[in-house]
């Protein structure tokens, strides 16, 4: 195993549904404070922040190339700063290759989402199908997904019932997270009655519409301690890119995700995913994609996604103790939410939902449709 | 008249009726007029979303004047020269309103030069034809060859190509021993051949072709001349080479927080007030929330003029179009750096100026003081940077 690079803080605003009274700028600049106030690091071009890692996408932000109002609100004037409209987590990886590298020994990073701007929510993923063909007929991230649901579920033994439990112990457990958005208790009869959005998708099954933002910072092992007195190490980082046709893909088969553990299993030194974590933190933007994931990155045996609710197998392995994506996270950020959340954990600020002594965790976020693009972190205390 | 990328200027005129775009030409109520050197004058007139096109010395009362020469004009609009370059060069020049010149692009489909088909014999005196022009000198130093053609069939024929002290010609005959000889059967394999369509091993196996001679420069051939580009182009129909229209459009919301909604609120109430920092004393105008230099927040509001003076202005002839109305502003216009009363260094607010002022604005720099400047206040103002119609002279 190669070097650790250090995650010495995170920061984040509360998730709401709508931040109507705030532009980005007024979501990122308390990031940014928390981050200085809670390591003391400074801009200095010889021992401070000399590049930043920026996450954004301009159809959340209402405005395009929304970028360019974020540099001045993170504190990249006359600095290096990397602009990334992908799925968060992959600028762990990005700022894992920029230390490990030797680029910087610092790395702030910063992202924001606000899902709430646009009239419905569909348009927004209606746009990242091709223009000509796909577009056109009205995929969006929803309906792809129901695709790979009743495929998934077929596969794997879930049923209705299955699902209507993984929401059920999402709004549980999201009583515990003051930070979710979505924490009103519901029962199982709830859940499979409300409407159908794509057959076997109800309304309930859906990640709920999100403003967020957050901070981070990074640095190489050696400088840690300038920071912090309790550093999480980021020991493991994996990503896979699948097709781009939702047609060219075995929509079940999680090749892309099994790609992204693999790699990321054997930069961290993972033997066992069934045994190794002490908390998992999966971005189920629809509840099918629960025991899905969980069997993309082999904490459950494959094709075994509905026995493993049956055996409350989500509670007995810390899985989604936050709520998970059903009860908030934009779907930019969502893997970065995943990130904090086990960074938490592992620092023992979890707060009502701690897992005593958690020494290892995993993130996994996902982008495109139907978990085309895939990618894991390994975190370690 | 002279052809230019095998078009003719007259084409174009004379294909304009059915290139017609009568939805772009709605609101359009003008006469355009073109004054092509060495080949004539045309006036096109449009009028309730119809257009005559007729040849005339006489180009008064147009909008706008395009002058140019026949090579410019056809290949700008057949896509072979670049319009920007050759605006920029003066090549391509336009008298009169410019703007009224951009709306002549959507009144009209692209100008589709008709293709010829191209016979086998078309093909190898083409082929033959630029030899020469494909010849590069500079790898031919010292080399002193012949490459022999027999081309049998139908259309066939010889021909020999000579390089010698660094100079290539062609004859239409073989004389006396070559120093290679390149026989095909057939003189369609050998246009194939040249084509790309058709590989030199599966001719020669298939014993369609063959080679005498230093066998070696046959391959070498490459190495003297460019390669022969199919004038026919990829051979692809002009058909289906489709441009498909896309405007993407998605309702959304912007949310200004306090900073930007207070800013814009001032507009509204006919005031520019900018935020100043605690750190540098800097104000940021239009306000925003933090210094990007002293990485603070900014928390003092400043009110500034409304009048200033000028710091930069700038002449646009080439306005960008709304994105998806395509309407342009009228140009010429003067875009405005002001430094407004109550402001330093570099703490500029970016505007227009009134159009019939441009020519009387002067810079302000270092010591010597720029043009001072008011605001003109939109009568409907709903906190928009609108709501400033121009700045004009303060006199």
């Amino acid at each position: 195993m190669g070097k650790r690079v250090a995650i010495c803080a995170v920061s984040q605003i509360k998730m709401d549904s709508d931040y109507w009274y705030m532009r980005f700028q007024n979501m990122l600049l308390p990031c940014l404070e928390s981050i200085v106030e809670q390591t003391g690091v400074t801009f200095d071009l010889e021992k401070g922040i000399r590049d930043i890692i920026t996450n954004s996408d301009d159809v959340f932000d209402a405005r395009t190339i929304s970028n360019n109002g974020v540099t001045d609100v993170v504190g990249a004037h006359f600095r290096g700063e990397e602009k990334m409209a992908q799925e968060g987590i992959n600028g762990l990886g990005y700022a894992m290759a920029s230390i490990l590298s030797g680029h910087d020994d610092v790395i702030l990073f910063m992202g924001h989402c606000k899902e709430s701007q646009t009239e419905n929510r569909l348009m927004n993923t209606n746009l990242a199908f091709d223009p000509f063909y796909t577009r056109p007929l009205g995929l969006d991230f929803l309906n792809a997904s129901a695709f790979q649901a009743r495929e998934y579920m077929k596969k794997s033994g879930v049923t209705d019932e299955h699902l209507a439990k993984v929401v059920v112990r999402s709004r549980k457990n999201a009583k515990k997270n003051p930070n979710a958005i979505e924490s009103k208790q519901v029962t199982l009869k709830e859940v499979m009655k409300s409407p159908l959005l794509a057959d076997p998708i109800r309304q309930l099954h859906q990640w709920p519409v999100t403003d967020w933002a957050f901070g981070m910072l990074l640095c190489c092992e050696e400088r840690a301690k300038e920071f912090t007195d309790n550093p999480v190490w980021l020991t493991g980082f994996g990503n896979c890119m699948d097709s781009f046709f939702l047609g060219d893909k075995d929509l079940t088969s999680n090749f892309s995700l099994k790609k992204a553990s693999e790699r990321a299993y054997k930069m961290a030194g993972i033997k066992d995913p069934k045994r190794d974590f002490d908390v998992v933190e999966l971005k189920d933007l629809f509840a099918y994609q629960l025991p899905m994931w969980a069997e993309g990155v082999g904490i459950v045996d494959e094709n075994k996604g509905g026995e493993w609710i049956d055996g409350d197998g989500p509670d007995k392995q810390n899985v989604n103790l936050s709520g998970g994506m059903l009860s908030g996270s934009p779907l930019l950020l969502g893997g970065v939410a995943r990130t904090i959340e086990c960074v938490l954990q592992l620092r023992g600020e979890a707060g009502k939902r701690q897992v005593k002594g958690a020494k290892r965790a995993i993130a996994q976020g996902t982008y495109g449709a139907a978990g085309q693009h895939q990618a894991v972190v390994i975190l370690e205390k | 008249m002279a052809e230019y990328f095998g078009v003719k200027v007259e084409d174009i005129f004379n294909t304009m009726q059915e290139r017609f775009r009568p939805e772009g030409a709605q609101g359009v109520d003008a006469s355009f007029g073109y004054d092509i050197t060495g080949e004539g004058k045309w006036k096109l007139t449009v009028r309730d979303e119809k257009m005559t096109i007729e040849q005339t010395g006489d180009l008064s009362g147009c909008a706008v004047v395009t002058v140019t020469d026949g090579e410019t004009f056809v290949g700008v609009n057949i896509g072979k020269v670049d319009g920007m370059s050759a605006f920029s060069s003066g090549k391509f020049k336009a008298e009169g309103d410019l703007g009224a010149l951009g709306k002549t692009a959507k009144m009209f489909r692209k100008f589709v030069p008709l293709k010829k088909e191209m016979s086998i014999r078309d093909y190898l005196m083409d082929m033959f034809g630029t030899v020469a022009s494909r010849f590069k000198a500079g790898a031919a130093e010292g080399v002193d060859v012949v490459f022999a053609f027999d081309l049998g069939g139908e259309y066939g024929g010889k021909w020999s190509v000579i390089i010698k002290d660094k100079t290539c010609r062609v004859i239409d005959r073989i004389e006396g021993k070559p120093t290679v000889k390149l026989e095909f059967m057939d003189a369609k394999d050998y246009v194939d051949f040249s084509l790309g369509k058709i590989d030199a091993q599966s001719l020669l196996a298939a014993g369609r072709a063959a080679v005498a001679g230093e066998i070696n420069l046959a391959l070498k051939w490459a190495e003297f001349f460019d390669k022969y580009v199919d004038p026919m182009g990829s051979g692809e129909k002009e058909q289906e080479l489709l441009v498909l229209k896309k405007t993407i459009s998605v309702e959304q919301r912007y949310a200004t927080g306090p900073v930007m909604g207070k800013f814009l609120n001032g507009l509204k109430d006919k005031k520019i007030i900018g935020l100043k920092c605690s750190g540098c004393g800097k104000i940021m105008l239009p306000a925003v929330e933090v210094c990007a230099d002293c990485r603070v927040r900014a928390s003092e509001w400043v009110e500034v003029g409304p009048k200033g003076q000028v710091r930069y202005m700038e002449y646009v002839y080439y306005a960008s179009p709304d994105p998806l109305t395509g309407e342009t502003r009228e140009t010429p216009y003067g875009m405005l750096n002001i430094l407004l009363d109550g402001c330093k260094g570099n703490e500029t607010f970016a505007h227009l100026v009134r159009r019939d002022q441009i020519d009387r604005i002067q810079n302000g720099w270092n010591e010597a003081s720029g043009t001072r400047v008011r605001p003109v206040w939109s009568k409907n103002r709903t906190g928009s940077i609108h709501d400033i119609e121009y700045f004009e002279i303060d006199e």
